[in-house]
This record gives structure tokens, C-alpha cells and sequence, in this order.
């Protein structure tokens, strides 16, 4: 155990500094897309409905069908570089304990039940919050037999947090929106610029999304085509 | 460009007259066989007797409408195709290989298509009920744990049915496709630009695999070849990939035995593989350079600050993994739980590192060397004690020799130049099978295309293969043994489900 | 009180008569009330001997022949005839609330007289004769189920007792040879040699051992316990005070101060007793073998402390006897009082499911009330919770063997020190037993198989009086040992009670400022703690109100009882932990049905589990082998034919012929 211990000191704090507020964002070496969340319109962040629930969140999270590198992001959050259980967000293994649902992927059928299962058996006050691209909006799984293209067409969603996948700045960006912490380097709450209706917003995800999975150049290919066909 | 077909040519072992079999012409490294319904279990058998592994079952469409089992033998895959004109049922495999049994019972779900006699199951396993509960066993103890799908931690959806006396696990189910989004079907009507956008949301852990594998079937399809600049920079991005892999896996498996620096330490090391894939290719996960035809671009990282990261993440790697193998009361709890024996896993053609650690040495780089590994000497790692910790240290082999390789791809690529793309053709058609090593295993790809737009595609995850092994993975252990056992399968449900 | 005396024995004497020339269920009912009657008064007179009142007497006079015989109750006895009326009274009132037939209500009643006569005879040709007698009536009620296993049990249980009977007999004979009376009193102050008195404990510890359950000579409690009929099993839990008596009067009282031995033999005894009482009971699935297997573990506790008033005995140190005596006797009051509470409460939930296993049941807290809070009541007391009564004695019981130190031999020191380590053990699993046991009757959902379920009857006055009484036990218990400590005061020659009560409500063991418990302000702060964190929680949440959601199954919808632990598989992992003592043993084997395949919709497996109880296996099983083939043997004698007769009768008058010469 010495051995553990001496390799952590002789290796130093890697920990990302975290910005006070009013700094600007953090400049994260990880990912060069954007790393916006989005308030959905109408949402009221935890800090407003419960006062004492600023400093310590617990979040659960549930993959209704994801491809698995959310997940990757989300588990990215807890390791020493970014650390979040400095802000007050605790992971939880019982969804009576939470605050906060992370739900990626385009809600599968199978999962439906369990989804609003974990919702139900949630305590108020609490905020959901839809992590990546499939779990935003239709896109690459549109609604059919199999998926219902989204979250929101099962439940309504709190935060959005487009990406694919969102790198772990984004999402920890959601978290802080559904906190009603400030987000260093977004101004307001983050509500998209257009107002609040949900073509705009596939509109807006359609930008992101192109720079956010990282394709260089060709904003109008294969996107587009996947719209269309 | 050269068409790179051959007329099939037959080869050591079996003859396909034996099997009643007609050849048909086929791109290189794969033999295709033409089989009446009725004789494809006969022919399965005589692949099973020639150690062949079992790969998958399929629905194709070309030429025709047909049912294509695929085996690996000695360096070729072997695809029996069964035209499914005229109402002849062929006669299940799966009845008496139980590397075919889930295939099958895709097949029949999804596609209507029955074996004769199969067993009639009452349960989907293609959609499963969240609600139900399986019991097999019987007696005072035994009452049945449905773990899933939403489980502790931040883990993907899948379901077990773990029947347990209390203390010991007399039978496990396992409850895939919680996550079926139909990707397969995605790929209809779209071109290979986009297809490989598709491909890389497969399995998203391992995109830069799964888009290889892509745009190898589809280059094999039309007939073009990557060049081999493409295929060293497709070497890399793979090589990148399986070690964040492998060292989430091994991070997790610190993390069920509670040993917390050390899921510490390995996740810093996987944060440092992704941020460096994220500087050499913009995306963490280094989507969207894989394309049909080679790769888009460079990286956007100087070559040799890239050689100079790998050091420090293999200096790194090897101080952690001695003290990480030191660790006696961790150790303690992997040896000698989930025990595999070889011939179990033989039969339920099992790849991956959840093979190798059996003692087997499947590795689709080495049997069927692809792209750049045709000219690199792989070392295959494997280990023979069948329990967790193999499974372990055989990540660890790969981690470093995944290490070397990089190393030595890289330097090529300093020394040379050469293109990054090949054009392929306008109106493309044809239809092949592409493989590659994913970290969790071979992967297989089958892909048609017509007028240049992708007809068909299938896909045979590894992790579906292997997951069908883990209800055997419990002889003799104990409930609390679950989650050292899982994580040491180290599979994807998303890429089973697909 | 004489008067109180005779009347108390004669409604119980009056009792069995009317039981058994009653047909309708009504008369059956006024005959346990007769019961029932003499066992209050029973109480009131054993209560006035205990706290030192005149001693009552009842002359039977000369009629058995053996000197003059009277029922006395001194202070021991009334300590002991208080026991037995609350505990008998329970069991009578729960006779008349349903009463069984006519023979089971004959037998109990009985059997409670003749607990009562064992008690307060002063001769031991009358104390041999109830003895007999209790043996005849637990034989007959233990051996009354229908199928082959219960006989088979009865067989056990009266094979067993008539064995603790033969004992008594020949420690009784011996003890006549050195005294030539019958009197107790005669026996008390008779000086015996030293190996005599050996042999005398050895043969008095086999007979009561068959009656409190002590390994090896237990079997007779669980077999019995599991195949009486319906309240059978709680008569049977009365005969437990008849036979801590016999080893608290003739042990302690008759036999003076033994030997340094024979209380390391007792001490070694009783913690092997608790320890495998409690280990067999968490494999046991039928509800009342498994209180069989508890009470065999109390009475070990119980024999741990009586072992330390022996050796204080021995080493001439009254105090340190009072202190183990004190313990042993109050653990003895608590768990009589709260097994019979049990028994009680377990009958009403077989009448009411038709169950006699722990497994088909479930969630009957809700329909079941009494029965809920009676065996809720007796599990905490039995699991040695504060601030009920169990714990107020296993606290003296460690308390006692913590005075080990004074013990003047190095034996004795390393023993009492083993003892309670394996006490520690043994409340352990206690808890978890108790625990697996309350739990998954009363608590969680209730199983498919079950049926409806109704309360068997609406007046259980019985169970609520015992119930109440067992609840406050632990808070009554300074009031308690100024009962006990004045009734052992012939025994031990000085009043306990003075130097246990240091502080009126505050306990002490008899050592005076060695350690202090206060349990009756345990019983009023516990209790206040837990409503002013309610009414805090009240004040603060009261206006959010609360919302249900069912329960988290890892997000599956499955129904919950289909999913729920099993009783067996939540003692599971101790079973596992200790396969070793018991013998664990699982296989999985496949039942006829499944193909080759292994997979397909319907293969079965079974999952057989067996332990091995090596009393049972070890010992009775060849003992009742070997007693089998005898009796083959001897059966050849009975060919039924009239010449084979002749020549017995003619053979016997032979050797008594040539014995009158002989022993003139």
C-alpha cells in the first residue's frame, strides 16, 4: 500500500484547477468540440426547488440503449483528472438516493418500463437529464419499433447535453444546469438562443453535432444524408 | 483497379466435393461454398470435426436470398451458403454446437426463419421482458435474483437471472438485447461515407474497430485496396483503442475488488490514451478518420511527441501494473474464480481475451492477418490457467505488445509518405467480409452493396459470441464472485445487442 | 396461604377429570379455565413463599409409603411455582380461547398438576412419582401426530425421558442407601462421601438434561417440540420449569458443595450446548423444532451461570454462588416465560395457515396481529435485545462468568473466559436465527401458496397477559430479583438481592460496584429517544408529506415475493461458514424432463442440500439400532406359546425359591 501512496505523491496533482465563478471556461485539452449544455425551456434547476441542494447531488445514471462511450464519458467524471466529488456530485447505486438521472441512448422498448421505473421510485425534488446525441433527439435511431428516439418522446427532460459522445466538460456542464450552479464560460441558464421549440433545437443539435463527433471540414455529409434518407 | 476475386480453391483438410459443396468465387481469405439445405448440417459437422470455430449465421441477399453460415478454419473463413429459395428447412446446429444456438434463435426471432429441430423456447431472447423471472432450479434454498437491467454503477444495460442457494450460484441466465436498436437495418440506402458513421455508433468503445471492419468489407466488396499509409494510421487508431480497453477493464476489476488507487491509477492511464487520441484525431474515441477506401487525414499530432507520449504512458503502465500484480489481496480474489475450461470454450467458439486466457490462441490478426498486420510479426498472448486473473494478465500481454506495435507503426510512418485514400468506385457493387480484432474480440462484418449504396449488413460481435459462455462461468464460485467475473469477460453489451 | 395452596392443587387436580368426561368443546373450555384458575393462585402462593411469607404445606400424608410426604413450598419452590403458574396459566388460557380434543386437554392439565407436585414435594418418592408421570404425559402428547416421522419422535422424546427417569432412580437409591429416608430435608443435611456425590451429580444431571435439552441428551425437546399436536408443544415448554428445578434443588440444594469438577464439567457442557443449540436451529425449517433447538441453547446459557454458582459453591464463596445462581435463575424466568409466549403465538399462526414450515409463509404481520406482537415480543427478549428481559439476564450471565478471576483453581479461570467467548458466539446467532425466524413469518410479502389467512380467535387473553408480562420483564427486573434474591435465600444463606440492588432501579452482579445495568431506565429512554426522533421527523417533514414507490428491483417490474430471499437462503452463508460442525453438503442434480440441449424452455435442476446433526447421527441413530435389535431378540422370547409361558413361570419360581435361602 506504501508503494500506491508514494506513486500518487511522486506523480503530483494532476486534477484539473476548477474556475471560480466568473472565470472564463475551462480550457480543457480533452476534446476541441464545443462542451454547451441546454436548460430545456420551462425547466427549473434544483437550487431553485430545494435550497439545501447545492453542494451535494447524488446522480444516478441509467443506459436506455446507448453505445456504450457515454457511459465511458460519464465514468470519465469520477477518475483524478476531473473529479467531480470536489463540486458535490456523488455517484449513487440506489435511485432512492438521487437527485439528478443521467439517461443515454434513444429509449429501447425493453427499457421504457425500467426507465420510468427509476424516475417513479426517484424523491423530489429532481431533474433529468439526457446525455448524448440519441438520448436528445431523433438522429441516427428515429423513433420506430425498437426505439423511441429519445428521451423526451417518453419523459420530459430537464437538461440536454448533446455530443456524441458529449466529452465529460459537457456533461458536467448538464450536471451544473440541472444544479443551478453556474456554468463558467456559459452565460444566463444556457437556454438555446432560438426559443424553445424542438425543431430549432434539432436545428441547433444539427451544428453541434457535426463538430462535436469530430468529422473535419464536410459539415453537410452523411448527416445530412442520414436526415434525409 | 485490380479485382482482387479468385475462383475458390480447395484447401487443406477437407474437400468440398465431400461435402457436397460447390464453390463459388470469393475475395481472398475467405472460401464460399454453395450447400443445399438439407446437406448444411452434414457440412457442419464436417467443419466441427475439422476444428473449425463456429462465427455466425446470417441472412444474405446476394446473389440471391440466402443463409450463410460462417466458419473460421486454419487461416480462411468459410461461408456455406444455402440458397433460401423453395421451403426446404435445414436441420439445426445449434441443436449440438452451442456456438450456434444464439444465432439461431436471431435468425428465427427476428427473421422467421426455422431450424428443424431446434428447441422451441418460451422466452424472446431478442426482446426480453424486464418483468419476468426465470427459474430453473428448484428446492428450499433457491430463489432467483434478477440483476439488471439498470445495475449499481455507471454500467451498460443487461440483464442475469442468478439463481442462488445464498451463498452458491448453481445457474446464472444470461438476458441480452435490453439494447436493440436495429442498427443493423440502419445501414439500408445509405453510401459508404456515411456507413461508416453507422458503423463507428455500433459499439462506441470500440468505433475505430468496427469502422475497420467496415470499411475493409466494403473495400473488399467493391474490389479496392487502402493503401498502406491508410492501413498503418487504421493500425494506430486500433492499437489506441484495445489499450483504453483493456485498461478500463482492468481499472474496473480493481474497482470490484476494492482497491481503489489502483482503479485510480489505470483510470488516469486510460484518461491519458484518451486525451491523446483526442489530440491526434480531435475525438476521444478518434471517430471519423476511419473511411472506406483508408483514412481521412493525418493526425493532427507531431509524430514524434507522439512516440514520446507512448513512452511516458508505457513507463507509466509498467510501475502500475507491477504494483498492481503485487497486490496480493486483490490477486487473492481473482485467482481461480470464473474458471473456463479450454474445451468449454472451444465449443462455444469463444474469441477475445476471453479465449486466450483459456489457453487458445484465436486472434484475428494472427489467423487472418488484415491491413497492416499482413506485414507486422504479432506476438499472440495467452495464458493457461482459465480463471480471471488469466483473463487479466493477458490484457496486460496485449497492453504492452498493442504498445510495441504503435511504436513500430509509428515509425514507419515517420520514415515514409505515401497516400491516405483510395477512390472507390461511383456505382460499387458486390459483397464481402470484412474482419477485424476488436479489443473484445474478432469481429466480423458482412456487406453488400448495390449501385454504390449498402444493400445488407451483418454483424457478428464478439461480445454476443462470448456472452453466451457466461452462464458456464460459475462452477464453483461464490454470489460475491459476480462482479470480478464479469468484468473480467470485459464485453460490450451494445455490440452484442447491437 | 395453605388454604390458597390446597385450593390451587386441587383446581388442578380437578382439571383432568373434567377434561376428560367433557365431549363438548364448551366443558373442555371450563376445564382449562379450572386450570387456568389454579394456576393464578398457584402464582399468588408461589409469589408469598418466594418473598418470604410462612411456608405453606400441604399434607399428603403416609399413603405412598415411603415416610410422610407433603407438598412444601419454600422459597426455591415458590420461585418456581410462580413460574409455572404464569406459564401454565398462559398455556390454560390459551386451552379454553380453542381448545383442542379431549385427550391433548387432558393430557396438559396433567401434565401441569403434576409440574406443580414435582415442585413442591418434599419427598423424593413423590418427586420420582410426578417425575414418571410428567414422562408418561410428554410421551403420549409428544407421540400423538399421524404420520411415521412424529412417531417416530415420540419414540425419541419418551426413550429419552424414560432414560432421565432410570437415572433418577438409581441417584435416588444411592442416596436412600446413605440416608436410609426419603425426606429431602434428610438429604440436605446428610454428609456424603465425595465420590459419591460425583456419581450422584453425574446421574441427577442425566435426568434433568432430558428435560432442559443439554447435549447429548437433547433430542427429546426438538422431536418433541416438532411432532406434538397444536398446543401440545407449549404444555411441553411448562415441564422445562420441573426440570431446572430438579437441577437447582438437587444439584445446589441437596447435593451441597461438589466437587471442583462437576462445575468445569457443566461449564464445558453448557457452552457446547449453546453453541450447537443454536448452530442446528438456523438449519431447521419447521417452526417449532426450531424453538426446540432455542430452547436447548438457553439452557445451556442458563447451565454457563448455574456452573458458576457451583463452583462459588465449592470454593465456600457465597457471593460468587449468588452471582451465578442469581443469572442462571433469571435466564431461566425469561426464557420460560417468552418460549411459552412463543409456543403460544406459533400455534395461533398454524391454526391460521395450515403450515408447518417456515417457508410457504410470510407478511402475516398484517392479519395476524396478536400473533405478530406475541413472538415479537418473545424473539427480542429470546435474541438477548435491550432493554427486554433476555437481555437483563445474559448481561448477568457475562457478568457472572466475568468473575472468573476469583475462581481459585487455573482450570476454572481459562474455562469461565472460553465459556463466554463461546456465549458471545452463541448470541450472535442467536440474533441472526431470531431474525430469519420473525422475519420472514411475519414480515415482507406474503407468498404465493399461501391461502387466506384469519385470526384463529378474538379473545387472546392468555397471550396479551404473558405478552405484557414479557415486555416489562426487562423493565420490572429490579422487582424481579428482590423476588428472586429473597427465594434464594435458603439456598445461599444470604439475600442477593441487598448487594445486587445497589440503587433501586440500578443492577448490579452481586458484586457489589463490579458492574452497573439499568434496565427500567433502558426501557422508559429507548423508547423516548425513538419518539423524539419520530416527532422531530414529524416537525420537519410533516408538510411534504410522503409519496410510496415500489420497490427498487434493479429496475425489473418482476412481482416481489417471487424474488424475495428464502428463509433457508438467508441462514445460508452461516451454514456455509460453519459446514464444517454441521456437516453442509449441496449437490445439484437434474430432474427427469430436459434434453440434451441444456438450454431448453423447461430442464429442471433441484439443489439438495443435507446437514448432518451428529447427536443425532452419532448417537441416537446407533443407540436406537442397537435398542432395535434387542428388542428383536427379546421379541423371539414372546412366541405366544402357552409352554414357552409355563416355563418362564416355572424358571422364576425356581431362582425366587432359591433366593429366600440366600438372603436370609
Amino acid at each position: 500500500m506504501l508503494e500506491w501512496i508514494q506513486r500518487g505523491l511522486s506523480q503530483g496533482r494532476i486534477t484539473t484547477r476548477y474556475p471560480r465563478a466568473g472565470q472564463a471556461a475551462l480550457a480543457d485539452i480533452a476534446t476541441t468540440g464545443p462542451t454547451r449544455a441546454f436548460l430545456a425551456p420551462g425547466a427549473r434547476p434544483l437550487a431553485t426547488r430545494a435550497g439545501g441542494l447545492r453542494r451535494s447531488i447524488h446522480v444516478r445514471h441509467i443506459d436506455c440503449g446507448s453505445d456504450g462511450s457515454e457511459e465511458w464519458e460519464i465514468q470519465a467524471l469520477w477518475n483524478p483528472f476531473y473529479d467531480i466529488q470536489r463540486l458535490g456530485f456523488f455517484l449513487t447505486n440506489a435511485p432512492r438516493h438521487a437527485d439528478v438521472l443521467l439517461v443515454t441512448g434513444p429509449v429501447t422498448a425493453p427499457m421504457r418500463g425500467p426507465l420510468q421505473r427509476t424516475w417513479t421510485v426517484m424523491p423530489e425534488p429532481k431533474a433529468l437529464i439526457a446525455v448524448g446525441d440519441e438520448a436528445c433527439s431523433e438522429g441516427l435511431c428515429r423513433a420506430d419499433a425498437l426505439t423511441a428516439g429519445g428521451v423526451e418522446a417518453v419523459m420530459a427532460v430537464d437538461v440536454y447535453v448533446p455530443g456524441s459522445p458529449p466529452p465529460p466538460i459537457a456533461i458536467l456542464n448538464g450536471l451544473l444546469l440541472a444544479a443551478g450552479l453556474p456554468v463558467p464560460g456559459q452565460d444566463g441558464d444556457g437556454t438555446a438562443g432560438t426559443a424553445g421549440d424542438s425543431s430549432a433545437r434539432k436545428a441547433s443539435y444539427g451544428s453541434t453535432r457535426t463538430a462535436s463527433d469530430g468529422s473535419r471540414g464536410e459539415a453537410g455529409d452523411g448527416v445530412e444524408g442520414q436526415e434525409a434518407a | 483497379m485490380s479485382v482482387v476475386q479468385q475462383p475458390a480453391r480447395a484447401t487443406t483438410g477437407y474437400p468440398p466435393e465431400r461435402l457436397g459443396a460447390i464453390p463459388e468465387p470469393a475475395p481472398a481469405g475467405e472460401v464460399r461454398l454453395r450447400v443445399g439445405a438439407l446437406a448444411l448440417a452434414s457440412s457442419a459437422r464436417a467443419m466441427h470435426e475439422a476444428g473449425a470455430r463456429f462465427v455466425t449465421v446470417f441472412l444474405a441477399d446476394t446473389p440471391e436470398r440466402s443463409l450463410i453460415a460462417a466458419f473460421a478454419l486454419r487461416g480462411e473463413l468459410i461461408l456455406l451458403r444455402v440458397p433460401a429459395s423453395g421451403d426446404a428447412v435445414c436441420e439445426s446446429i445449434g441443436a449440438w454446437w452451442p456456438a450456434a444456438r444464439w444465432a439461431e434463435r436471431e435468425l428465427a426471432e427476428l427473421h422467421g426463419i426455422q431450424f428443424s429441430g431446434e428447441d422451441r423456447y418460451a422466452a424472446r431472447l431478442t426482446a426480453p421482458d424486464p418483468d419476468s423471472v426465470e427459474r430453473q432450479v428448484s428446492g428450499l434454498d433457491v430463489f432467483s435474483i434478477p440483476y439488471g437491467p439498470v445495475r449499481s454503477g455507471i454500467f451498460e444495460a443487461i440483464q442475469f437471472h442468478i439463481e442462488t442457494g445464498g451463498e452458491d450460484v448453481p445457474r446464472i441466465h444470461t438476458r441480452p438485447f435490453f439494447k436493440r436498436r436495429g442498427m443493423e437495418d440502419r445501414f439500408v440506402g445509405l453510401g459508404p461515407e456515411a456507413g461508416v458513421r453507422v458503423a463507428e455508433r455500433v459499439a462506441g468503445i470500440a468505433s475505430c474497430a468496427y469502422a475497420a471492419c467496415f470499411a475493409q468489407a466494403v473495400e473488399r466488396a467493391v474490389g479496392v485496396q487502402a493503401p498502406r499509409r491508410a492501413e498503418r494510421w487504421r493500425a494506430v487508431y486500433c492499437e489506441l483503442e484495445r489499450m483504453a480497453c483493456h485498461l478500463d477493464v482492468i481499472a474496473k476489476q480493481a474497482e470490484t475488488t476494492a482497491l481503489y488507487v489502483g482503479q485510480a491509477r489505470f483510470q488516469i492511464l486510460k484518461e491519458q490514451v484518451m486525451r491523446l487520441r483526442s489530440r491526434l484525431t480531435g475525438s476521444r474515441f478518434a471517430r471519423g478518420m476511419i473511411v472506406a477506401g483508408g483514412v481521412r487525414g493525418e493526425g493532427t499530432m507531431d509524430l514524434d511527441e507522439l512516440l514520446a507520449a507512448l513512452d511516458r504512458i508505457e513507463r507509466d503502465l509498467r510501475r502500475d501494473r507491477r504494483m498492481f500484480l503485487g497486490t496480493a489481496s486483490m490477486t487473492d480474489r481473482l485467482i481461480g474464480s470464473g474458471r473456463l475450461p479450454r474445451a468449454l470454450v472451444e465449443e462455444y467458439g469463444a474469441v477475445g481475451p476471453l479465449a486466450r486466457g483459456s489457453g487458445l490462441s484465436t486472434d484475428a490478426r494472427h489467423e487472418r492477418p488484415y491491413g497492416n498486420y499482413t506485414r507486422l510479426g504479432l506476438r499472440v498472448v495467452s495464458e493457461r490457467d482459465t480463471d480471471a486473473m488469466a483473463r487479466v494478465r493477458v490484457r496486460f500481454g496485449e497492453l504492452s505488445e498493442s504498445l510495441r506495435i504503435l511504436r513500430q507503426t509509428v515509425d514507419h510512418l515517420r520514415r515514409r509518405d505515401g497516400e491516405l485514400r483510395t477512390e472507390l468506385p461511383a456505382a460499387g457493387e458486390g459483397a464481402a467480409c470484412g474482419w477485424v480484432e476488436a479489443p473484445q474480440g474478432e469481429l466480423v462484418m458482412w456487406v453488400e452493396l448495390r449501385e454504390g449504396l449498402l444493400r445488407r449488413v451483418n454483424i457478428a460481435s464478439p461480445s454476443l459470441r462470448n456472452w453466451a459462455l457466461f452462464d458456464h462461468a460459475f462452477p464453483k464460485d461464490v454470489l460475491t464472485d459476480f462482479a470480478f467475473i464479469e468484468h473480467s469477460f470485459g464485453l460490450t453489451p451494445a455490440g452484442a445487442d447491437r | 396461604m395453605t388454604l390458597t395452596y390446597q385450593i390451587a392443587m386441587g383446581a388442578l387436580a380437578l382439571a383432568p377429570a373434567l377434561a376428560l368426561i367433557a365431549r363438548a368443546p364448551a366443558l373442555r373450555r371450563i376445564a382449562a379455565l379450572c386450570s387456568a384458575v389454579g394456576c393464578v393462585l398457584l402464582v399468588i402462593v408461589g409469589l408469598d413463599a418466594a418473598l418470604g411469607g410462612a411456608e405453606p404445606v400441604v399434607n399428603l400424608g403416609g399413603w405412598l409409603g415411603f415416610g410422610h410426604s407433603a407438598l412444601h413450598a419454600d422459597g426455591l419452590a415458590g420461585i418456581f411455582l410462580a413460574l409455572t403458574g404464569l406459564t401454565g396459566g398462559a398455556v390454560a388460557f390459551a386451552y379454553a380461547e380453542l381448545p383442542p380434543g379431549r385427550w391433548l386437554t387432558a393430557l396438559g392439565a396433567t401434565l401441569l398438576l403434576f409440574v406443580a407436585v414435582a415442585i413442591g414435594s418434599d419427598n423424593a418418592f413423590l418427586f420420582l412419582l410426578a417425575w414418571e408421570t410428567i414422562t408418561v404425559c410428554v410421551y403420549l402428547i409428544a407421540s400423538a401426530g399421524r404420520s411415521a416421522q412424529d412417531l417416530l419422535a415420540g419414540y425419541l422424546t419418551g426413550g429419552l425421558a424414560k432414560i432421565g427417569g432410570a437415572a433418577l432412580l438409581a441417584a435416588f437409591a444411592l442416596l436412600y442407601a446413605h440416608t436410609h429416608s426419603f425426606s429431602l430435608a434428610v438429604w440436605t443435611h446428610a454428609t456424603l462421601p465425595a465420590g459419591t456425590r460425583g456419581v450422584v451429580f453425574a446421574l441427577f444431571l442425566a435426568c434433568f438434561a432430558t428435560k432442559v435439552g443439554v447435549i447429548p441428551l437433547q433430542g427429546g425437546l426438538p422431536a418433541g417440540y416438532g411432532s406434538a399436536p397444536r398446543l401440545g408443544a407449549a404444555s411441553l415448554s411448562v415441564a422445562l420449569c420441573a426440570g431446572f428445578y430438579g437441577l437447582w434443588r438437587f444439584e445446589f440444594g441437596v447435593l451441597g458443595p461438589l466437587p471442583t469438577w462437576c462445575g468445569d464439567a457443566l461449564l464445558v457442557l453448557g457452552a457446547i450446548t449453546a453453541l450447537l443449540g443454536i448452530a442446528y436451529a438456523l438449519t431447521q425449517d419447521n417452526l417449532r423444532r426450531f424453538l426446540g433447538y432455542s430452547t436447548v441453547e438457553h439452557a445451556g446459557v442458563a447451565l454457563v451461570g448455574f456452573a458458576v454458582a457451583l463452583l462459588g459453591h465449592a470454593a465456600h464463596m457465597p457471593t460468587l454462588a449468588a452471582a451465578g445462581l442469581l443469572a442462571a435463575t433469571l435466564h431461566v424466568c425469561a426464557h420460560n416465560l417468552s418460549k411459552t409466549l412463543a409456543l403460544i403465538g406459533i400455534d395461533r399462526v398454524e391454526q391460521a395457515t395450515h403450515e408447518r414450515t417456515i417457508d410457504p409463509l410470510g407478511g402475516l404481520s398484517r392479519v395476524l396481529p396478536a400473533s405478530a406482537v406475541a413472538l415479537g415480543v418473545s424473539s427480542l427478549t429470546l435474541a438477548a435485545i435491550p432493554p427486554l428481559g433476555g437481555f437483563v439476564s445474559e448481561w448477568f450471565t457475562f457478568e457472572a462468568l466475568l468473575q472468573g478471576f476469583r475462581m481459585p483453581t487455573l482450570l476454572s479461570r481459562l474455562l469461565c473466559a472460553l465459556a463466554a467467548a463461546g456465549l458471545a458466539l452463541t448470541a450472535g446467532l442467536g440474533l441472526l436465527a431470531f431474525a430469519k425466524y420473525y422475519g420472514f413469518i411475519f414480515l415482507g410479502r406474503a407468498r404465493e401458496r399461501l391461502g387466506a389467512v384469519a385470526e384463529p380467535s378474538r379473545w387472546p387473553a392468555g397471550t396479551v397477559v404473558l405478552g405484557a408480562i414479557v415486555l416489562f420483564l426487562g423493565a420490572a427486573a429490579p422487582w424481579e430479583i428482590h423476588v428472586l434474591g429473597s427465594g434464594l435465600e435458603g439456598m445461599l444463606g444470604f439475600d442477593a438481592a441487598s448487594s445486587a440492588l445497589s440503587h433501586p432501579l440500578v443492577l448490579g452482579p452481586v458484586f457489589k460496584e463490579f458492574a452497573v445495568l439499568a434496565p427500567t431506565w433502558l426501557a422508559i429512554v429507548l423508547p423516548a429517544y425513538a419518539l423524539i426522533a419520530f416527532a422531530i421527523a414529524l416537525a420537519a417533514n410533516g408538510r411534504r408529506g410522503v409519496r410510496r414507490a415500489p420497490v427498487w428491483i434493479t429496475g425489473s417490474g418482476a412481482e416481489l415475493s417471487a424474488v424475495q430471499y428464502r428463509p433457508s437462503a438467508y441462514s445460508n452463508p452461516m451454514r456455509v461458514i460453519l459446514r464444517g460442525p454441521l456437516g453442509y453438503r449441496t449437490r445439484l442434480v437434474r430432474i427427469a424432463g430436459e434434453n440434451a440441449a441444456g438450454e431448453s424452455a423447461a430442464p429442471q435442476f433441484k439443489l439438495e442440500t443435507s446437514v448432518v446433526l451428529a447427536v443425532d447421527r452419532f448417537m441416537y441413530a446407533p443407540a436406537a439400532a442397537l435398542a432395535l435389535k434387542i428388542a428383536g431378540y427379546l421379541r423371539a422370547s414372546q412366541s405366544g406359546r402357552l409352554s414357552a409361558y409355563l416355563l418362564y413361570m416355572l424358571v422364576a419360581l425356581i431362582v425366587a425359591l432359591s433366593l429366600v435361602p440366600i438372603l436370609s
